[in-house]
């Protein structure tokens, strides 16, 4: 039965509001005349205070408003200042200390909406901030004091991608004492870590290091694996995401001894993913020995059915009938740790598949690992490779114009972070195993940034690694050497250590250190709603103060989803990652704001049509009630279903629904006063 | 007097690691200790200008950070305090904070500054300006310190009495004495920082000897809106400089100083500089020598190409030696990598050393927490769990772990926090445990 909304009433007590203006510690101050906003906005009516401050979002500042609510009996207040999205959240809980309602304060963007883009035009400026200013007190007078929505929350958390950062916040959350459900879409655990043999900074073996937390993660109760698994619908909000998740069969379960002949049967050859193309794999096969989980799995993409392997394999070992499962989740909050792809070069771009001596920085580190494709031997083709250029930025640092797009037009401008020092790693490695080998080393800048990178950079140049360096406009040149060359191809440079003179290096191999780009999620975009940077890799909600958030409450980042990073710092964000998930769910309830459609009851007749025009699921129903012997049908809202839109608001033939907060009496009031004369001031403004 | 305080963690260093690892912890729902020696919580980032790459105003980001440490339900703050002994064993630990007398009353100084008014004498402020400011005797640190409470330089009080009788809450205490709290606390969370490398480590830089050879941090005074002058000048003559020089890796990278590695944010903070330089002063000519640039952060590199396309210049050339003309103009000899290592001189107005960073505390002797050989906090397993030290129940974070710039050092107060989080929860879940074990027992004996 909805009773009358209390915060729909009319406020009753006369509003005595606060005005404050910063001044952004000149961000604001030096464009806008704040002095003089916070005397003329003074006069008006229901003003009882008004300041300007260098920094309303300091503790004085924050205590100027205390005071002012303590002391002067604000019960409204109006702050000129930053974007809410910084400090909406700061003011709210000063107001709060003070013991009013949060709601009772409006934020005037005063920084973004004004200084910043009429930094040309301090009187007009000065004259609009006045004028927004003037809108927030007008709408002040109409503020009621409102109550989050508080929801039960799940304490569960989804954690999509099982890379080493997956892994790792779904650790920390379930050493909290929450579930977990980890899903993986390949068949295994680990991500790229898997593939690479050592790993600065500690030169510690990969694999080793990966089963350690991998043996982790399963001795922990709290977490549940599925590997083969992928979202594919997505439902609700912050506390209580429904989420369907799809299995792909494994076709096989469980080890048993024969499995070489199972495999040795199969007729089918691929390129292994895992070493990049160095080598193939039948279409039922193993990720790489030793790989969690172990058992072989089908590729159904590749697999014919014919049914060599399940002859050879003890009875019920393989099926290849499996259907795919799906199944339902309840969630509170959902890390997406979907990782990055190592960057593939476009055709013919320094001689990427051109030439086939022409390889990635991924594919050098399954050639030198032991138990990669050439069991750690240096050789390409079947000969001992002697000369090698490693050729850096390949995909990172690119510049509209010079380099070639990717297909959606952009080129990638960012840093990928780990090339440098892995490259330096694998350079001193290639010297180790093969003393005979040069090493050319072309690169814009070494960037051995983090702890012990730098050794890296040292100990190549002990090893006698010879640096040449590029300019991102003067791209090197892969090329074809003469046939009677012995060695295959040629790289042009235009050195500029050595004051940018042309030099041709014949080589064996070339290698191209390729940087990150994110794994492609544009389907779990979609579904929860997030949003890419212009680097393509997914967007936290402020790149300094809240680095694993996303906009959307409950949905954080771990890892190189977000951005290019080495392991130490995926694990780390991963780790962030979870203290947000952790401090989300631990209580088992969440708070969501309270702008969310109310009903008036009595001028509610039950059109439906806000419900026709409502682009929530489930936000809004029409209802069936009795009242006095008389049955009518009402509009109802489901305010955690509810985003606050105000869609019903605009189509409703009775103005009978409004969004809290952001109601209609409040807009009109808000557009008249902007209109409005500015008050005039003795002096000038 | 003492008083007993049982927490779950109890974080060392105020900074932005400090407060943010406060914040996740206490979020979560554990009694957090946050213990800062200086009179204002905020650390390094409190004196900064604006950040690279978002150009956001510092104050802006870090103070309401500040604010919410001390405003925390779950949150005891303690300013002007110092650990003096670390006891006990693994989740179970004692320790001794002693609360420095600030010779003025925290809980009623009501920040006021009536006693800055009258106060007759002005002392250099080396804490927050380099030396390039002021502050009273009785003084609240800076503008947006929190707490907003006075101190008294008591060295260098005459006793004149003035404040005491401008005081309108009667805080003034003269006769104040430390106070002692001992933290029972299952974990500890070191986020100690780090200093800049003093200018005139490098002698050839003339750092210190030469008027208008400056470094970073006097910089980002100069350019804060809260510094002491307000605008550009260089030391010697306070005019507006129009030719500046920043001398990157002016303490890292560089072995004749014992300093191996990197320190992460020089780059980026000399171009960040620059920049914000180059809007105040649109004539001046800025040029960088570097010998790498390392923009490898999100959004960074992008933010090195606006500086390029804004007209700084970019020189591949180590520094070797500074010296000086009549004018005291700085001169800089530049071997010019990029042109074969030709070692030229060039003539600026003012040069600004890009300092490196160092360990601001070496815990090993109270917390028995060693350190590497880079003199940062030692971590046993950096790859997978960065925030570990080589003592269990003891994690660090922030650029105690080594340099690091804010972001970096936000997202690992997050992992510390995640960190301790679980060594708490099972320490505490096994605290119950043998808790009701005994109950048991006992009922059951
Ligand atoms: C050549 C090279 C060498 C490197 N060497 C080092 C080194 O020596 N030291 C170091 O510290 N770092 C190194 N790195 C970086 C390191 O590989 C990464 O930091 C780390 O692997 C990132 O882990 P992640 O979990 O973020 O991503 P990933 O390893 O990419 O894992 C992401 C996981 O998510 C899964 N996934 C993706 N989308 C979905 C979906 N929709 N649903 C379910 N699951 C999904 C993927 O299958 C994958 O398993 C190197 C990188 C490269 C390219
Ligand atoms: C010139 C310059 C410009 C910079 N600009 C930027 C920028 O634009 N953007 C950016 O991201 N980064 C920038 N940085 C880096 C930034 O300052 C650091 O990343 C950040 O401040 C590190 O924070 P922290 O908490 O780790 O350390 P700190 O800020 O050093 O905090 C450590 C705190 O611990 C306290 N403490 C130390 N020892 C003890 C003890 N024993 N007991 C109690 N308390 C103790 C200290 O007093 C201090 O308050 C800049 C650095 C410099 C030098």
């Amino acid at each position: 039965m909805p009773e009358k909304d209390e915060s729909q009433a009319k406020p009753r007590e006369e509003p005595r509001i606060g005005v404050y203006v910063c001044n952004c510690g000149g961000n604001i101050g030096n464009v806008v005349a704040c002095d003089n906003v916070a005397r003329v906005l003074g006069k008006l009516p229901n003003v009882v205070t008004s300041h300007s401050h260098m920094f309303m979002c300091s503790d004085p500042g924050q205590n100027l408003i205390i005071d002012d609510i303590k002391e002067k009996g604000v019960n409204r207040v109006v702050i000129g200042a930053c974007s809410l999205f910084l400090h909406e959240q700061t003011f709210r809980s000063a107001v709060e200390r003070a013991g009013l309602n949060p709601y009772l304060y409006y934020h005037v963007g005063l920084r973004e909406q004004v200084s910043w883009v009429h930094h040309d035009n301090p009187k007009e400026a000065t004259d609009k901030a006045t004028r927004m200013m003037m809108g927030g007190i007008a709408k002040a007078r109409y503020m009621r004091p409102l109550e989050p929505v508080r929801l039960d929350a799940g304490k569960h958390a989804l954690v999509i991608g099982g890379g080493v950062a997956g892994l790792r916040s779904a650790l920390d959350i379930a050493r909290r004492g929450l579930q977990v459900t980890l899903i993986e879409k390949s068949h295994y655990l680990g991500g790229h870590m898997a593939q690479w043999e050592r790993v600065f900074p500690t030169h510690q073996k990969a694999r080793v290091l990966l089963k350690e937390l991998i043996e982790r993660v399963l001795a922990e109760p709290n977490i549940t694996i599925h590997t083969g698994a992928q979202v594919v619908r997505t439902q609700g909000y912050v506390g209580n995401f429904q989420i369907k998740i799809r299995q792909e069969p494994r076709g096989v379960h469980g080890a048993f001894p024969n499995e070489q002949e199972a495999v040795a049967v199969c007729p089918i050859k691929q390129r292994r993913e895992f070493d990049y193309g160095l080598s193939t794999r039948k279409a039922i096969y193993r990720a790489y020995n030793g790989c969690v989980p172990e058992s072989l799995v089908i590729d159904w993409e590749n697999c014919t059915k014919c049914g060599e392997c399940v002859k050879v394999a003890p009875e019920g070992m393989i099926n290849l009938n499996e259907e795919a499962r799906e199944f339902d989740l309840k969630v509170g909050a959902v890390v997406l740790a979907t990782g990055f792809k190592p960057y593939e070069p476009l055709y013919g771009e320094m001689g990427w598949k051109e030439f086939p001596e022409v390889i990635t920085l991924a594919q050098l580190h399954r050639l030198l690992d032991d138990e990669g494709p050439s069991d750690g031997k240096f050789y390409w083709n079947g000969h001992p490779v002697r000369d090698v250029a490693i050729i850096h930025c390949v995909g990172s640092r690119q510049i509209e114009g010079v380099h070639r797009p990717q297909p959606d037009g952009n080129v990638n401008n960012y840093c990928s972070r780990v090339c440098c020092t892995a490259s330096m790693s694998m350079a001193a490695l290639i010297r180790q195993k093969a003393p005979d080998a040069k090493v050319y080393d072309i690169y814009e800048d070494i960037r051995t940034y983090g702890r012990g990178h730098e050794d890296y950079y040292r100990n190549a140049g002990k090893e006698q690694v010879t640096f040449l360096r590029y300019f991102a406009e003067e791209i090197p040149e892969v090329m074809r050497a003469d046939e009677s060359a012995d060695r295959p191809l040629l790289v042009k440079v235009k050195d500029h250590l050595t004051w940018g003179e042309t030099i041709e290096l014949p080589v064996d191999l070339v290698v191209l250190a390729t940087g990150m780009m994110p794994n492609p999620v544009d389907d779990l975009i979609g579904m929860f709603k997030v949003s890419p940077g212009n680097d393509r890799f997914l967007l936290e909600v402020h790149p300094k103060l809240r680095p694993v958030e996303t906009a959307v409450n409950g949905i954080v980042l771990a890892g190189t989803a977000q951005g290019p990073m080495n392991i130490q710092e995926s694990c780390a964000a991963a780790g962030a990652a979870a203290s947000k998930v952790a401090a989300l769910l631990i209580q088992g309830e969440v708070e969501l704001e309270p702008f969310v459609a109310v009903v008036d009851p009595e001028r509610c007749n039950g059109s439906g049509k806000c419900i026709e025009h409502c682009p929530q699921e489930e936000a809004l129903t029409l209802e069936t009630f009795t009242e006095n012997g008389r049955t009518f049908q009402r509009a109802v809202v489901t305010p955690a279903n509810c985003n606050g839109c105000g869609v019903c608001a605009g189509v409703c033939p009775n103005r009978a629904i409004d969004v809290a907060g952001w109601r209609l009496d409040e807009f009109e009031a808000m557009v008249e006063a902007i209109t409005d004369e500015i008050p005039a001031m003795e002096g000038a403004i | 007097m003492t008083n007993t305080l049982k927490i779950d963690a109890l974080v060392v260093g105020g900074g932005i690691a400090g407060m943010q690892a406060s914040l996740d912890l206490a979020d979560q729902g554990y009694q957090v200790a946050l213990v800062e020696k200086n009179p204002s919580v905020g650390g390094m980032m409190a004196g900064l200008s604006k950040v690279f790459p978002t150009l956001d105003c510092c104050s802006c980001i870090t103070t309401p950070k500040m604010s919410a440490v001390a405003h925390h339900a779950n949150i005891s703050l303690m300013t002007y305090s110092e650990v003096q002994s670390v006891m006990g064993n693994e989740g179970d630990y004692q320790v001794r904070v002693m609360k420095k007398p600030r010779y003025v009353i925290e809980d009623e100084c009501s920040g006021c500054r009536s006693c800055e008014m009258v106060c007759p004498l002005d002392l250099p402020d080396y804490d927050n300006e380099y030396g390039r400011g002021a502050h009273r005797v009785i003084y609240v640190p800076f503008s947006t310190a929190v707490p907003q409470k006075a101190l008294i330089d008591i060295d260098n009080c005459i006793y004149c009495g003035k404040c005491l009788k401008a005081c309108t809450t009667n805080a003034i205490d003269f006769a104040q004495q430390p106070e002692y709290v001992n933290i029972e606390t299952t974990s500890i969370v070191l986020a100690t920082g780090y200093k800049t490398t003093p200018y005139d480590a490098k002698k050839e830089y003339g750092g210190g000897r030469l008027r208008n050879v400056v470094h970073g941090m006097m910089v980002e005074r100069l350019l804060a809106p809260t510094g002491a002058y307000g605008r550009q000048l260089r030391p010697s003559d306070g005019r507006q400089p129009d030719n500046i020089a920043y001398v990157q890796c002016a303490g890292s990278r560089d072995l004749t100083l014992g300093v191996d590695y990197c320190s992460r944010v020089c780059c980026m903070y000399a171009i960040k500089q620059a920049m914000l330089l180059a809007g105040a002063l649109p004539m001046a000519d800025i040029t960088i020598y570097y010998m790498d640039i390392r923009a490898f952060g999100k959004g960074y590199e992008q933010f090195y190409e606006n500086a390029k396309a804004m007209g700084i210049q970019f020189v591949k050339g180590k520094v070797a030696r500074i010296t000086e003309d009549e004018n005291q103009n700085p001169i800089l000899r530049v071997e010019l990598i990029d042109q074969n290592s030709r070692v030229v001189e060039r003539k600026h107005d003012l040069a600004v050393l890009s300092v490196g960073m160092l360990p601001g505390f070496d815990p090993n002797s109270m917390y028995g927490v060693p350190v590497d050989k880079d003199g940062f906090i030692k971590a046993p397993n950096p790859n997978i769990s960065p925030t570990l030290t080589m003592r269990e129940g003891i994690f660090a974070t922030g650029t105690a772990t080594g340099p690091m710039d804010i972001v970096d050092s936000i997202i690992t107060a997050g992992a510390v926090a995640a960190e301790a989080a679980a060594y708490i929860q099972s320490h505490n879940g096994h605290r119950q445990l043998v808790a009701e074990q005994t109950e048991r027992s006992v009922t059951h004996a």
